[in-house]
């Protein structure tokens, strides 16, 4: 119990050493207002909350996709739609709240320009929107369900657990339902407590049949989200919620494809690997910075981008070079997907490893409301696992 | 009763523009004679389980206003120790406070079995809203009480909006009274104390008699939007809601058949206003003052009579104590 208040101590102190005002960290400033304002939010005299758990790094602006536009993540997702919807004419969005835009505003604009016949609401039932997705993917058309947040995925995990993963299994690849595509927010925002902040990536990954996909930015994620739409299998797409409004890139307006199963090396290295997707990644990449700052470390940093199938090859050519591996994920960590990164790694590339690999997660508990910050593995706590790691 | 939850909304309404409440909050103040008559209708020893639009029942069901604001600001004194916030308070025969859409109903039948089986002669009251009316556990739930005869009061608060939703665009029959199919259901003016407390009586008579669930929609309105980031008027006009406020007000409508048959006067009333006032700025200054709860908590009451284990999570050499 001591070394737990020993440590709880320094948490507090790092916590206090860094930010403003009271120490409630608000992940995500720009989410100050809360997800369901459609139109503006009407003016505001309370202050803007700066403190977050990570900073949203873009990355460069891509040359090769023609003219690009500043964009953030839901007006990234919103482009993808338009271009998808624009190109197939069986595509349909559906899902709760789309037609006038979305809680978040992804589909904004789809219904004027496409119809109400291609971009309509479904009333609030989970199960319902994926089964009636799947009955529309099975005929041939372009199936866009949203699911409002993740963490309601689960009354539709038996249609997407047992009808969609193994339609083309169990019918010999007579019948599928590859064009559908689900969407939903994911990942914590801050302030959303136990029913808006939850990541059941790990569930999903236990289900052979379907792909799982979560972009760490407005670029990747237009381009993952295109692919998954045109990828003849059926696709869940995680979009962390709290980039939709912090995360803002140069985005191409034209369609392009960022290819599934393929993990990203985004910053070389030749000490450790350092493994995330979504809003981690950002977070990882901090602490990179941090270690090449004060430890003189070099970190490799990968954005594995697929969750299911994994671009295995990377992340094992990878620790082979560095011989050190930290996975890091907001889920809790029993069962979460770093134990099966871990577990395969340890299996391909035991005799190169320098140090027991390291997952820096969620807690295994509900996702707390007001302990949050505590919560989330931050950059401090990767750090200190990382620290840990080197001096191994 | 009604006074109170007004204020205490209200209350909340204005901590959560101060930003010491966060999170989710959904406020009830145009549905108190819902959760007030149906109190008015049962018994303490019956049970209610509801949604997350719950401070109301909350409050009912016997919780003070104190102990109900000062877990919407997360703090120690409040009913579910600060860890569950405005979606998740509980109080005796109060099953909360829940927040998958939905999910509420089939444990509401649940209740209801336990009733049936211990004998005395309780009833559950299980609510939902319009838009939760459209999932499919719902009617599970009714098909399993009827089957079986549960005492089972399933109560469908129909505020003619599921979160922007209007009834007619997402439900293909808005009589949600007649969704019981082969459960007898009622329709009752949500907004009139009196009506719901008699209509609530009359269900669980029926309940208790033995003749199985029963179904009742209560017509009523919210004032604010569907949660405290909602304005509320993108998919509504603002006449509409003025016009429900001056004509339909549940607090108004009670004290002009109060004051007109001469049961209490103006200024009675009055007292009890300023008396509710001041409660709700004692339970205010509390929940902002009460400390949070202690870090170690984090990992409580995950399992239930475990020895102690450590949680394991973000760092290998931080845990926390699971204790329950």
């Amino acid at each position: 119990m001591a070394a737990v208040t020993a440590s709880a101590g320094r948490l507090w102190r790092l916590r206090a050493a860094r930010a403003e005002g009271p120490w409630r960290g608000l992940c995500g400033a720009g989410l100050l207002r809360g997800f369901l304002q459609p139109a503006s939010a009407g003016g505001e005299a309370a202050p803007r909350r700066q403190v977050a758990h990570f900073t949203f790094q873009p990355d460069p602006e891509s040359q090769e996709h023609g003219q690009t536009q500043k964009m953030n993540l839901f007006q990234a997702i919103t482009s993808a739609l338009d271009n998808s919807l624009a190109k197939d004419p069986t595509a349909v969005i559906f899902g709760e709240d789309v037609a006038f835009g979305g809680v978040f505003r992804c589909t904004v604009g789809l219904r004027d320009k496409y119809g109400k016949d291609r971009v309509f609401n479904t009333p609030l039932c989970e199960q319902g929107i994926v089964g009636f997705g799947i009955g529309i993917a099975v005929t041939g058309a372009t199936a866009i369900a949203e699911i409002q947040f993740a963490d309601y995925i689960f009354p539709a995990f038996d249609q997407i657990v047992n009808e969609a993963a193994k339609y083309r299994y169990r019918s010999g690849d007579l019948f599928n339902c590859g064009s559908l595509t689900i969407r939903s927010p994911w990942g914590c925002v801050g302030h959303g407590a136990l029913y808006h902040s939850q990541s059941p990536e790990a569930f999903f990954a236990h289900c052979p049949g379907i792909k799982v996909v979560i972009p760490r930015s407005p670029f990747q994620a237009k381009g993952l989200l295109l692919s998954c739409i045109e990828d003849k299998n059926p696709c869940i797409f995680f979009e962390p919620k709290i980039l939709y409004r912090a995360a803002v890139e140069q985005v191409p307006v034209e369609p392009y494809n960022i290819p599934l199963s393929q993990a990203e090396v985004i910053q070389e290295g030749s000490d450790v690997t350092l493994v995330a997707w979504g809003t981690q990644v950002h977070v990882i990449r901090e602490v990179a910075s941090m270690a090449q700052e004060k430890l003189g470390v070099s970190c490799e940093i990968i954005d594995l981008r697929t969750i299911l199938p994994w671009d295995v090859d990377t992340v094992c050519k990878s620790v082979i070079k560095t011989g050190r591996l930290l996975i890091s994920h907001e889920a809790p960590l029993t069962g979460g997907f770093a134990s099966e990164i871990s577990s395969t790694v340890q299996e391909e590339c035991f005799l190169n490893l320098e140090a027991p690999i390291s997952r820096v997660c969620g807690y295994d508990t509900p996702f707390p409301h007001i302990f949050e910050p505590f919560y989330i593995p931050d950059k401090w706590k990767c750090y200190d696992a990382l620290r840990k790691m080197i001096n191994y | 009763m009604m006074q109170t939850v007004r204020r205490m909304e209200l209350k909340a309404d204005q901590l959560y523009k101060q930003k010491i409440i966060r999170g989710f909050c959904h406020l009830c103040d145009g549905q108190e004679a819902c959760c007030v008559g149906m109190e008015a209708g049962i018994n303490p020893t019956d049970h209610l389980i509801t949604a997350y639009r719950a401070h109301g029942f909350t409050f009912t069901r016997g919780l003070s206003v104190r102990e109900i604001l000062a877990e919407l600001t997360g703090r120690r004194g409040g009913c579910a120790k600060g860890k569950g916030g405005s979606m998740h308070m509980y109080a005796k025969n109060f099953y909360g406070g829940n927040g998958i859409v939905g999910a509420q109903v089939p444990l509401g039948a649940g209740i209801a079995l336990a009733c049936k089986y211990n004998g005395k002669d309780e009833v559950c009251l299980t609510l939902y809203g319009d838009g939760a009316a459209n999932q499919g556990q719902i009617f599970e739930a009714y098909n399993m009480a009827a089957l079986w005869k549960l005492p089972c009061i399933f109560i469908c608060e129909n505020n003619r909006y599921g979160m922007g939703t209007s009834v007619e665009r997402a439900a293909a029959s808005t009589d949600y009274y007649k969704r019981g199919d082969f459960i007898p259901g009622m329709r009752v003016d949500g907004m009139d104390v009196l009506c719901v407390r008699e209509a609530t009586k009359f269900a669980a008579a029926h309940c208790r008699a033995g003749k199985g669930p029963i179904l009742m929609e209560l017509q009523t309105y919210r004032y604010h939007g569907h949660s405290m980031s909602d304005p509320g008027v993108s998919y509504r006009t603002r006449e509409e809601i003025q016009e429900v406020r001056s004509k339909s007000d549940p607090i108004m409508l009670l004290k002009d058949r109060m004051v007109n048959s001469n049961l209490a006067s103006v200024e009675e009333l009055k007292e009890i206003d300023v008396e509710v006032r001041k409660e709700i700025e004692d339970a205010a200054q509390f929940a902002t003052a009460d400390p949070e709860p202690p870090l170690e908590e984090l990992g409580y009451h995950i399992y239930s009579n475990e020895p102690p284990f450590e949680v394991r999570g973000a760092n290998q050499w931080i845990k926390f104590k699971s204790i329950s």
